[in-house]
């Protein structure tokens, strides 16, 4: 394997990484079958965390929440990326334009919440006396749009990245060709760019889901949760959990059920985007 | 149809800076015209919450934390990079473990928060700097990243080394490394960017006040002043600034990794 024993090089990021990051992932399943409060000594349970989960209407709330958050979210997202990327294509400004729109998905986090924060609080936010913000801290509905909102911000760079990547692989003699035979512009879009753009569409999607069923971040940055649990997302609800309740062993089921959930999503989603071709 | 896209391209341009002008704007207003309600009536530069800020002890107060921050997270970049750059080079090498990265690369981490801290608790390493150090001293994106700017050099090239008598730290010094320098760049401000973002699991997992991030520090004043915009902009905007220098300089660099990334 390998000349001259280079292998050998690889050893630290495989030992690293199979300690830090493939032993957890695999260890959550025994953790799932404790009573653990990270303090107390473990009380193995076996299933009885998996039984608890599916008969508790938090979670089912939350899940809710979290699938309304995700088809809020995605739709703006993948179409915005769509319509940006095509705008931006071979325009002088592109470049300076892409550069920006990554820049909010590297900032720091927690100056940004503070800059959205400042900027969008209702009533005494600096928006706010300029034209009228809703009452995001008391509508779980907006608390919703502000997440979703933020969380476009944060991503609409990379996105934007995705569908220009793939725009530019397009051949720009199938269009030619196409407005030779006397395809409109529109026509055009709708039966040669739209269906090559397919791949990167399904990725966004694929990609955009994961991350609205996992990402919880912005959640806890700006809500916490509320206003009344109106923006409580799995990924949330599993942090409340554990390391707020400190039911350890409860929030490594739930980290479990969220993990299989996402890998359905994807799966189904990769398949069904597929097939329509 | 055209001045559609203009006019689409400005106005999310406009949205998406609103939020950094308005960050730089914050930082700098004087005190009275927040608590005046004011906002933008009389227009003044301050420096007074910077002047906040510096106040109670360095090490503990927003300056410490910053430069602890930076300390640390430029040393767990190094870390990456390093471990990251020996990988790709036994990968280039015929090493046949790159499955093993790409599978890796799967796990979302933001969810392994509860083994993790099980992990943690075990190896006895809870709330000291190795539980902000050691899970990221290694990262799959970053070996992938670097094994694809490696497999853009030339094998004659190396070859060549190696009949002259080159060992593998003359390959990896010599020629690798400043082959890669690239690639290194845009890596590095990625791993980067991921450390210092971390929110939660620095929360969680190392509490104590002398190991507190500056994102911690932030959250923290923000819960408890939220009212406080000047001093809170302040710090945004100062923990903010050192990552948009280091993107605007390599900008070119970290996109263009990006899209050579998406294509394979």
């Amino acid at each position: 394997m390998g000349r001259n024993n280079a292998y050998w090089f690889a050893l630290p990021a495989v030992a690293l990484l199979g300690l830090f990051l493939l032993y957890p992932f695999l260890d959550v399943l025994r953790f799932s079958t404790w009573d653990w409060s990270g303090l107390s000594e473990p009380k193995v349970i076996g299933l009885e965390n998996y039984r608890n989960i599916l008969r508790d209407p938090d979670f089912y709330n939350s899940l809710r929440i979290t699938l309304i958050f995700g088809v809020m979210t995605l739709i703006p997202f993948v179409i915005l990326s769509i319509l940006l990327a095509l705008a931006l294509d071979g325009q002088p400004y592109e470049r300076p334009i892409k550069a920006l729109l990554f820049l909010p998905g590297l900032v720091t986090l927690g100056g940004a919440t503070v800059a959205w924060y400042t900027l969008f609080s209702p009533e005494y936010g600096a928006l706010a006396s300029v034209l009228p913000v809703p009452r995001w801290d008391q509508s779980p509905f907006w608390a919703l749009v502000l997440i979703m909102l933020f969380t476009i911000w944060r991503h609409i760079g990379y996105g934007v990245l995705v569908v220009s990547a793939r725009l530019k692989a397009i051949p720009k003699t199938l269009l030619e060709a196409a407005a030779v035979d006397g395809a409109t512009a529109s026509q055009a879009f709708r039966y040669i760019t739209l269906p090559l753009l397919r791949p990167a569409i399904t990725f966004l999607v694929v990609i955009g889901t994961v991350l609205t069923l996992q990402g919880y971040t912005a959640v806890f940055l700006l809500t916490r949760g509320g206003p009344f649990g109106g923006t409580e997302v799995l990924g949330y609800y599993l942090y409340k959990t554990g390391f707020e309740v400190g039911r350890l062993g409860y929030a490594a089921a739930l980290t479990v059920i969220i993990l299989l959930l996402t890998l359905a999503f994807a799966l189904a989603q990769a398949r069904l985007l597929r097939e329509e071709k | 149809m055209r001045w559609l896209g203009h006019l689409l391209v400005a106005t999310v341009a406009l949205l998406v800076a609103l939020p950094f002008v308005w960050m730089a704007y914050a930082a700098f207003i004087p005190p009275e015209a927040v608590f005046s309600g004011d906002i933008f009536g009389q227009l003044g530069f301050s420096l007074a919450n910077f002047e906040v800020l510096g106040r109670g002890g360095f090490w503990e107060g927003f300056w410490g934390r910053l430069l602890f921050s930076v300390l640390l997270t430029g040393g767990v970049t190094l870390l990456q990079l390093t471990t990251g750059f020996l990988a790709a080079y036994a990968i280039k090498e015929g090493t046949k473990i790159l499955p093993f990265f790409l599978v890796l690369l799967a796990i979302p981490v933001e969810l392994l928060l509860v083994p993790l801290y099980g992990l943690l608790v075990g190896l006895k390493i809870l709330d000291t700097l190795w539980a902000l150090v050691l899970p990221f001293a290694a990262s799959p994106f970053i070996v992938y990243l670097l094994f694809q700017g490696m497999r853009t050099v030339p094998e004659e090239l190396l070859e060549a080394a190696r009949l002259d008598g080159a060992g593998h730290r003359v390959l990896l010094t010599r020629i690798l490394l400043p082959l890669l320098r690239p690639q290194l760049i845009a890596a590095g401000v990625l791993a980067f960017a991921a450390h210092w973002n971390l929110v939660l699991y620095p929360r969680i997992v190392a509490g104590s006040k002398e190991l507190k991030t500056v994102q911690t520090w932030i959250t923290d004043l923000q819960r408890q002043n939220p009212a406080d915009w000047g001093p809170l902009s302040a710090a945004a905007l100062a923990a903010t600034l050192p990552l948009v220098i280091i993107y605007l300089l390599y900008e070119r660099r970290i996109v263009e990794t990006f899209e050579e990334g998406l294509k394979g």
